[in-house]
């Protein structure tokens, strides 16, 4: 492997299907099967930061777990730090740091300083390296006075740290983390980011899988959008916001109906409309081309449909606005198979 | 960062170790674990120990010695029951270890790792008889002590062989339950099960010679009933399966070549098939 294939990733039309029974009843089930990625073919380059932006079983952790060698794909083939997934697999998990399941991955029983200790000797780090690399990363994470405590007594934002820890004992040149700020607040969330731009600034690639589309906005060099196994839009953030053209976004929130939403979408003009439920009231997200002249006959429609608009914000394009202009649903919904 | 390439016989060694070292941390994190596997084996082999006396009265040292070739059957359940909580940890920790790992997501944060399953299982197994032979043998002892028998007689060397030997066909037959556990994704009931036809084929509480002959060629082909009668035949002289020690151990010596690679074989292939489908963590 050449130094210029570390921290890349190419992939070429993976698929994966899982099969599983569909269960009717006590003694009843039937075989289905559910194409979780269908022909993925991307590449990602060394030492950006590449996000995977989808809604929840869009299939970013099932790519995830192809990628990481947990699942070997249907059909299809992809090359992680120059190592071929279905023939290296030993040596993609050694050339990898990987923050997967959030903290479900550490030994509670265990001190953090234990499960570091732990880990680097599954990479085959010695004793030496071990706890060198172990107080490296207690240090830069701040986990400090935590470090000698079983796991079990941590809060959950500091079980997500010791696991975002974990990631990093084999000093990695490619991290792949799966939603690393889910359970964080807002301050160790932040935190977090600013780590991560750091290693990225020392030249590792970074994955970053999220549902949060302003996390991937001022996180990703590159982000891919996913849905339903399919990757729907790969690019910048301003270029995949330019790829809306024209388009425009007016969000509407108060009491709306779905049929006031139906009303919306079907009128000439609208490109997409799709509706969420946030903090009690309903958001009514609207993709026009043309918001001035379409905006009175937007509220016109909402009114006969009996809604209670509080709020109308004409907004910047967001990347999901783009999602919606291609999926027509927000990120917020979940897309898994049922 | 790590070195990539194939690991070297001691970072193996090193990672397998790590594995019994963080099974050890764990346990020490429950101290009333071993005072209750130490109990446990005494009070298995006290039931029939004191049927047999309620049943036989004063004679049932001659009619034990009649049937097995030793007058000694408190040493005799007390060596059965104690192989067996060795061969009951064997089964019941690789079984708990791939099934508790799945449920904590744990297993998946392994398998991320340049460390073969072989090598965790190897790791595994070493904790395992750690545990299972201390418990053992202190159990063994102070059975001894509390029903007056003494514990040190005849071969106590063979017989440590015969246990050391056997341990490897052991853990072997222990990956290929293993197996079986990812494949159906279940342990509680499979160990249970396991551990009452284990139990019965190995003999815990009785010579497999008194066994029909259908269900005995099934316990020869069971490294624990090599085990077993090779313990009690080294202390209590009970007599071994081809009437020499070194014949019987030939046969775990065997049972050593073959049941662990053929154990790996099976495992690999559930694992690959796994991994084709579900994955690793899906329980």
């Amino acid at each position: 492997m050449g130094d210029s294939m570390q921290g890349q990733v190419k992939i070429e039309s993976l698929t994966k299907i899982y099969h599983t029974r569909q269960r009717r009843g006590l003694f009843k089930s039937t075989h289905k099967q559910v194409e979780a990625l269908k022909d993925v073919s991307l590449e990602i380059r060394p030492g950006e930061i590449f996000g995977l932006l989808g809604p929840n079983g869009a299939g970013k952790t099932t790519l995830i777990k192809c990628l990481t060698t947990l699942l070997l794909p249907t059909r299809g083939e992809a090359w992680v730090n120059g190592y071929r997934l279905t023939k290296d697999d030993n040596l993609i998990r050694a050339s990898t740091g990987c923050m997967l399941m959030g903290d479900r991955g550490l030994y509670w029983k265990l001190t953090g300083r234990e499960n570091l200790a732990f880990f680097g000797a599954l990479y085959h780090l010695s004793p030496a390296d071990r706890r060198r690399r172990a107080d490296e990363i207690i240090e830069r994470l701040s986990l400090g006075d935590l470090a000698d405590r079983s796991v079990e007594t941590y809060s959950s934002g500091q079980k997500m740290k010791l696991a975002f820890a974990k990631a990093l004992i084999n000093d990695a040149p490619l991290l792949i983390l799966d939603e690393p700020t889910n359970t964080l607040d807002l301050p160790s969330a932040r935190e977090l980011r600013a780590v991560v731009r750091a290693l990225n600034q020392t030249g590792k690639t970074v994955i970053y899988t999220t549902h949060i589309m302003a996390e991937a906005e001022t996180m990703c060099d590159r982000v891919a959008i996913i849905d339903r196994g399919e990757v729907l839009a790969l690019g910048t953030v301003p270029e995949l916001k330019a790829s809306l053209g024209r388009e425009e976004v007016i969000r509407f929130e108060g009491v709306i109906s779905s049929q006031a939403s139906q009303a919306v979408h079907n009128l000439p003009g609208v490109i997409r409309a799709a509706q969420t439920a946030v903090n009690g009231h309903t958001q009514l997200t609207v993709v026009v081309h043309d918001q001035r002249a379409l905006l009175p006959r937007l509220i016109e429609t909402l009114t006969a449909h009996d809604a209670l608009v509080q709020k109308i914000v004409p907004e910047e394009v967001t990347l999901e606005d783009v999602f919606i202009a291609r999926t027509g649903r927000t990120l917020a919904e979940d897309t898994r198979v049922k | 960062m790590t070195a990539i390439g194939k690991p070297t016989f001691n970072q193996s060694l090193s990672a397998a170790l790590a594995e019994t070292r963080l099974r050890l941390l764990n346990i020490s994190r429950y101290p009333g674990q071993l005072a209750m596997e130490i109990i446990i084996p005494i009070v298995f082999a006290a039931m029939p120990m004191l049927l047999g006396q309620a049943t036989a009265g004063a004679n049932a040292e001659a009619n034990f010695q009649a049937n097995t070739g030793t007058a000694n059957y408190v040493a005799f359940l007390l060596i059965g029951s104690n192989v067996f909580t060795i061969v009951s940890h064997a089964f019941w920790i690789i079984a708990y270890w791939l099934r508790f790992e799945q449920e904590t997501g744990t297993l998946e944060a392994v398998y991320l790792t340049p460390t073969s399953s072989a090598t965790l299982i190897g790791g595994l197994a070493i904790y395992s008889a750690i545990r299972g032979l201390t418990a053992s043998l202190l159990a063994y002892v102070i059975g001894c002590i509390i029903f007056q028998v003494n514990p040190f007689q005849g071969d106590v060397l063979l017989a440590l062989v015969f246990i050391l030997v056997g341990l490897i066909p052991l853990y072997g037959v222990a990956m290929l339950f293993g197996a079986l556990v990812l494949k159906v994704k279940e342990s509680n009931a499979l160990v249970g099960l396991m551990q009452w036809v284990v139990s019965f084929l190995m003999g815990i509480f009785f010579p497999v010679a008194v066994l029909p002959p259908f269900v005995r060629a099934i316990a020869l082909l069971f490294p624990p009933t090599w085990m077993v009668n090779g313990v009690r035949s080294a202390l209590l002289g009970v007599g071994y399966f081809f009437e020499t020690w070194y014949l019987d151990m030939a046969v775990l010596w065997a049972f050593l070549l073959f049941a662990p690679l053929f154990s790996f074989w099976v495992f690999h292939r559930v694992e690959q098939g796994v991994r084709r489908n579900e994955g690793m963590g899906e329980f």
